[in-house]
């Protein structure tokens, strides 16, 4: 059981629902859902886990867990599988006398310290399965280093007039954290916390056992270990990020996501051979566009059929778009069908679904003013009948 | 065939003219179908039925098929037992070169066979695409009560490296030769794909090297097929046999055909290929594509026409690609024009360039070329 021992390692938290997603949510969790023609929210932690050079990394699954954990398999299409570390999942177990589901963020890692403690690292990232960017967490780990940090914040400059939707850190123009507000009604600085956490593990380990034993603690990173960590006086540092970072919580958020990597002026690149995300790779051939299709400013992937009309999309891996059939502004996740005629805008086609012959998806005419999509939602597997229609923001499943 | 037969692939050039195509690599690692190698069908076919352990004897050029293979972790063969085991030649101690033919090859790894737990082995070159059930051929032996099974099937496409066979109402090949000028239809034409039970195998083997044979065909099978059951076994399925460049040309734009692809890719078992990692393929504003058949990782904002695409290709704006194969990461800059041409990997050709081929005779540009 010696040897082990790694200087860094990463707990990733997958276990959330993801309510918010609706229907695209009921039967996976929301890092397993398909993101961007050929990946699944959580390929962007895995992948920069494995670009920052960290090979160890627990995933803390809970709701609906199936999907996730047949994805990430034995962790080889990120370089996971290892002889020593690797990718595990963890979800909530039995044990001797007692076994519970994992309360909070911090009582998951609570129940987990035994995993960690195997691998004796000096240093442990935490990070969240829902968030779409691309980071090296081997810079953070070397700022909190520099600093003698105990805890180090990402976080990322919000505008002024949204800080009060986010957590935010109040810190010096050093960058050491004085006060942490949740969701506050006055904000004082706009510095919002993304939820990326660096901790020396000797401190977090024995704030986790105090937060453990107080009854009325929710047991959160948020709420609990970071307050009481600041009262007590510890380094705390805030770790500046400016590059591109979405939290795809919510429906419109995923579908800007989405949009995001058809316009490279946001920011979200995936081209970028030194930063790959990698995926779990599906053999299929590549994809076919036939005599009558049509594509433009798009994102299209292996296997799938096009015979119709595609604009501003991002078709997945193994769908089939037929004659006639018209796409726009839309997400077709994989092995999603829309059949010839059909007309989908604005949409979000879950994976599987069909669109049957001459249905009408979403959105008839674009929105006067373009910040107001109201993204209509056809659930995985689910089929719309021939001239059905789905009017927007609607939910289907 | 699970856990029974054990596979034994040629990844050699012999019969092949590939020319420009096969400069850089064997006809096994040509590139097919946007993302394949040509190797991929036959190897993803024996997988497909359940044939784990697998020798591929190779013979030169073979840098570019161990950087695909690796250690066959993409086909499910990284495994304790079994697996992929690739045979760079070596010198024979007789012969003091490498081997000549396949009854040498096969003596280079009569050891590998020897100790290998299976009873029969499947023998086949690697420039067939084919997707086959390859259950069927042991059905086929069995009943057929045969010594040895040929896979064969029925083409116009007849040249001097491919015997034609004439079989009995039994499908029992009584005759093999090589075509003459009389040769004009179909005909029935050998795919060199065996099955055959090991021990025979080796025995045969070692008697034909011992007389210093060299041609499994001429020397093995056609002098025994009064003495030998082999058996016919006519395939069906869509096969592409790859050999020339017109071949490679034509067979690659049948892919285009939804009835072949449905055929190549979805029929009996899965195609399987390196993974790359490759981003999905983006469609630019200008982009104009019909009728094509595009892998991922490509940036397209040109137009593109009854062609194959493979990997990370980047078409420019004004460019335009006709009737053509380009592979992996060319760049085709800004109102360049392609028609019938083959451009090799990581081939740029330059603003304002236009070249052409034939449909018989395709135009080809060699791997890493800058025009």
């Amino acid at each position: 059981m010696s040897n082990n021992k790694k200087e860094c390692i990463a707990m990733l938290l997958a276990g959330g629902q993801g309510t918010r997603l609706g229907v695209l949510t009921t039967d996976v969790a929301k890092p397993a859902v398909p993101f961007g023609a050929k990946y699944r929210i959580i390929d962007f932690t895995l992948s920069n886990c494995v670009n920052s050079g960290i090979d160890t990394v627990g995933v803390l699954t809970q709701y609906r867990p199936f999907e996730l954990h047949q994805y990430i398999g034995n962790g080889q299409p990120w370089d996971l599988d290892r002889l020593n570390g690797g990718v595990y999942v963890l979800p909530p177990f039995m044990r001797a006398k007692s076994g519970e589901w994992y309360k909070g963020t911090a009582n998951a890692i609570c129940q987990n310290i035994d995993f960690i403690d195997n691998y004796d690292p000096e240093y442990v990232v935490i990070l969240s399965g829902d968030h779409i960017y691309k980071m090296d967490y081997a810079k953070m780990v070397e700022a909190h280093k520099a600093h003698n940090a105990q805890c180090t914040i990402a976080v990322r400059k919000v505008p002024m007039t949204e800080a009060h939707r986010f957590g935010i850190m109040n810190m010096k123009p050093d960058g050491t954290i004085y006060e942490f507000e949740e969701k506050p009604k006055q904000p004082k600085s706009n510095n919002a916390s993304m939820g990326i956490y660096v901790f020396t593990w000797k401190t977090l380990r024995k704030y986790l056992i105090d937060d453990e034993a107080d009854p009325n603690s929710e047991n959160d990173f948020g709420k609990n270990i970071i307050p009481n960590m600041l009262k007590d006086g510890n380094m705390m540092y805030g770790y500046d990020f400016e590059g591109y970072w979405k939290d795809v919580g919510t429906i419109s958020s995923l579908w800007e996501a989405n949009m995001d990597i058809l316009h490279e002026t946001e920011g979200l690149n995936l081209e970028d051979e030194s930063w790959k995300i990698y995926a779990r790779n599906q053999a299929e051939p590549p994809q076919f566009v036939g005599e009558s299709g049509k594509i433009v400013d798009s994102l299209v992937s292996e296997g799938t059929i096009i015979e119709g009309t595609c604009r501003n999309s991002i078709i997945s891996h193994s769908c089939k778009i037929g004659k006639g059939a018209n796409v726009e502004g839309s997400i077709i996740m994989p092995g999603a069908v829309i059949e010839d005629g059909a007309d989908v805008r604005y949409s979000i086609v879950g994976w599987n679904a069909v669109i049957k012959k001459g249905a009408k998806v979403g959105e008839t005419l674009p929105p006067s003013n373009p910040g107001e999509w109201q993204i209509a939602v056809v659930g995985p597997a689910v089929t719309i009948k021939e001239n059905g229609v789905v009017a927007k923001g609607e939910m289907i499943g | 065939m699970k856990n029974k037969t054990m596979g034994i692939l040629f990844a050699s050039n012999s019969g092949c003219q590939l020319n420009d195509l096969t400069i850089h690599r064997t006809a096994s690692s040509l590139p097919f179908a946007g993302r394949y190698r040509l190797i991929d069908f036959i190897l993803s076919d024996m997988v497909g039925a359940g044939v784990t352990n697998i020798g591929i004897v190779t013979q030169s050029n073979y840098n570019s098929l161990m950087d695909h293979l690796r250690n066959g972790r993409d086909w499910d063969l990284n495994r304790k037992s079994g697996g992929i085991s690739i045979y760079p030649p070596f010198v024979l101690n007789a012969s003091h070169d490498v081997y000549r033919g396949k009854i040498e090859a096969l003596k280079t790894v009569r050891g590998f066979m020897m100790e290998a737990k299976e009873d029969y082995v499947l023998l086949s070159n690697t420039n067939i695409a084919i997707n086959i059930d390859f259950d069927e051929v042991e059905k086929s032996h069995l009943e057929k009560k045969a010594d040895i099974t040929m896979l064969t099937y029925d083409t116009e496409q007849v040249n001097a490296v491919r015997e034609v066979i004439t079989s009995n109402k039994d499908g029992r090949v009584i005759d093999m030769r090589a075509p003459i000028a009389a040769d004009v239809g179909k005909k029935n034409v050998n795919l060199q794909i065996y099955f055959i039970k090991k021990d025979l195998l080796i025995s045969l083997i070692d008697e034909a090297y011992a007389h210093g044979f060299l041609d499994f065909e001429k020397d093995i099978i056609q002098p025994k097929l009064n003495n030998l059951v082999v058996n016919n076994f006519v395939v069906k399925d869509y096969v592409a046999v790859i050999d020339r460049i017109a071949t490679y040309f034509s067979h690659s734009m049948e892919v285009l055909d939804p009835k072949v692809r449905d055929e190549l890719f979805y029929k009996n078992c899965t195609i399987l290929t390196k993974v790359k990692d490759s981003v999905p393929t983006k469609y630019l504003e200008n982009a104009k594509v019909k009728n094509s058949i595009i892998a991922d990782g490509c940036v397209i904002d040109g137009t593109v026409e009854n062609s194959i695409l493979f990997r990370s290709v980047k078409v420019q704006k004004g460019a335009v690609i006709r009737n053509s194969i380009v592979m992996e990461n060319n760049i085709i800059m800004e109102n360049s024009t392609l028609d019938y041409a083959i451009t090799d990997k990581d081939v740029i050709i330059q603003a304002n360039r236009h070249l052409s081929g034939y449909d018989t005779y395709p135009m080809v540009v060699v791997k890493g070329k800058i025009i």
